[in-house]
């Protein structure tokens, strides 16, 4: 028994994965050895076979001469790993994010199941959909290369066409519009310091009466100058550059406000109102103002999903 | 920097070691003695890599193989098949091409 030759091919073979013929090579390779060591240094004893041994090589390489170059993922889709993980990255970060804002679960049938977390809890969570994120478009990108068909994978061209941006601009006669957006917003900061809400009961300024709590007043008050603050900035921004993307962060920025909002509960923000349920009103204008930006916000994607996909 | 030439030498090995196999096993041998004889010709043949290239023909019929057990000591001898002639004559062909192309162009640009 030669014990280190028998060590070495045990090694060869642990790493030889192949369907059949295993033990033909493994004895191919020893009777291989053994008759070296006899031809070139006379003998078969454990130094002779050492120097055989190291002459054959290491045993995993050896191992791997034997198995055929079966590709996982073909070279040409090696790229689409990252590319597909960061666009399924993305969503599923943002779908996160928003799930731990509106304090939440989400389904995205079939793929994703974002349980409801706390903020500790979803750092822990991040590491996991990325690495599952990973799995998945490897998964897919083995089935394309396994098909062995000529598939074209999309990919949309995300360059920003600076010039063409710069070249698009609001029209001057939208000036006028901004200019009483202005002169509103003012008026509204102006009402906000004076009476210290928004949300007023009737219009009588001599004796202003506000729907909701004084606190209540001043954190919904603030989110409504933010909400109407970012489209005003938005639209001036438009007199220099022209952008989807300039909406889509608009609306990004917009639905977080929304999320605190509605994260943030106040306890029965709304005065005593004799006519009807302010709670449910208020709750179905937030709704409603929500699903508003988010079409807005779904436009602005598609425009620009679109325009890329035609570059 | 110096190129290391190790890694195109196995590029054009891959393909000439086929051949030089095929015209090999035109007798019966063993992995052991087809090294030994190429040595002779100061040609040294990888032994690792030989067993897989004998393996790979043999799968696809070009060889065949058949143990010899009379001896003390168990070898695994191989032979060309009637496809592995078919395929040798048409690589060789290949390769007398691609002789002719180079020496063409070797006498043609006589400063390489």
């Amino acid at each position: 028994m030669y014990e280190k030759l028998e060590k070495y091919l045990e090694e060869i073979s642990h790493y030889l994965v192949i369907q059949e013929g295993k033990e033909e090579i493994i004895s191919e390779i020893r009777s291989h050895i053994l008759e070296k060591a006899e031809q070139e240094h006379g003998e078969t004893s454990e130094s002779a076979l050492e120097k055989v041994i190291a002459a054959y090589g290491n045993p995993r390489q050896v191992a791997e001469k034997y198995i055929d170059n079966v590709q996982i993922i073909a070279p040409s889709f090696k790229k689409y790993l990252l590319r597909y993980t960061a666009i399924i990255f993305a969503l599923h970060f943002g779908l996160t994010l928003a799930a731990l804002l509106f304090r939440t679960s989400m389904v995205v049938f079939p793929f994703f199941y974002i349980p409801k977390m706390d903020s500790f809890q979803s750092l822990s969570y991040i590491p996991m959909i990325l690495v599952f994120d990973i799995g998945l478009v490897g998964i897919i990108l083995y089935f394309v290369t396994q098909s062995r068909k000529d598939i074209k994978l999309p990919w949309p061209k995300f360059k920003v066409n600076w010039e063409k941006i710069a070249a698009r601009r609001q029209s001057k006669s939208k000036m006028i519009p901004f200019i009483l957006m202005l002169i509103g917003y003012g008026l509204l900061i102006w009402a906000y310091l004076r009476f210290h809400t928004l949300f007023f009961m009737s219009l009588d300024f001599q004796n202003p009466e506000s729907l909701l709590n004084p606190l209540a007043s001043k954190w919904y008050s603030l989110a409504l100058l933010a909400l109407l603050g970012i489209g005003i900035l938005a639209y001036a921004i438009k007199f220099f550059a022209t952008s989807e993307w300039i909406n889509l962060l608009m609306n990004i920025l917009q639905l977080i406000i929304i999320g605190i909002v509605i994260n943030k509960p106040i306890e029965n923000p709304f005065v005593e109102f004799p006519y009807f349920n302010l709670q449910t009103t208020g709750n179905w204008i937030i709704a409603i103002v929500a699903v508003l930006i988010a079409i807005d916000f779904l436009k602005s994607l598609i425009v620009i999903g679109k325009s890329a996909l035609a570059d | 920097m110096k190129t290391d030439i190790s890694s195109f030498e196995t590029e054009m090995n891959r393909g000439f070691l086929q051949v030089l196999v095929l015209v090999l096993l035109e007798r019966d041998m063993y992995g052991y003695s087809m090294v030994k004889l190429l040595e002779k010709k100061d040609y040294a043949l990888e032994e690792n890599t030989l067993y897989p290239l004998l393996r790979r023909l043999e799968n696809k019929d070009l060889v065949k193989s058949k143990w010899d057990v009379s001896k003390d000591r168990p070898r695994k001898f191989y032979v060309i098949t009637e496809e592995g002639r078919t395929v040798r004559s048409q690589l060789l062909k290949i390769w007398q091409k691609q002789i002719e192309i180079l020496n063409y162009l070797l006498k043609e640009f006589k400063n390489v």
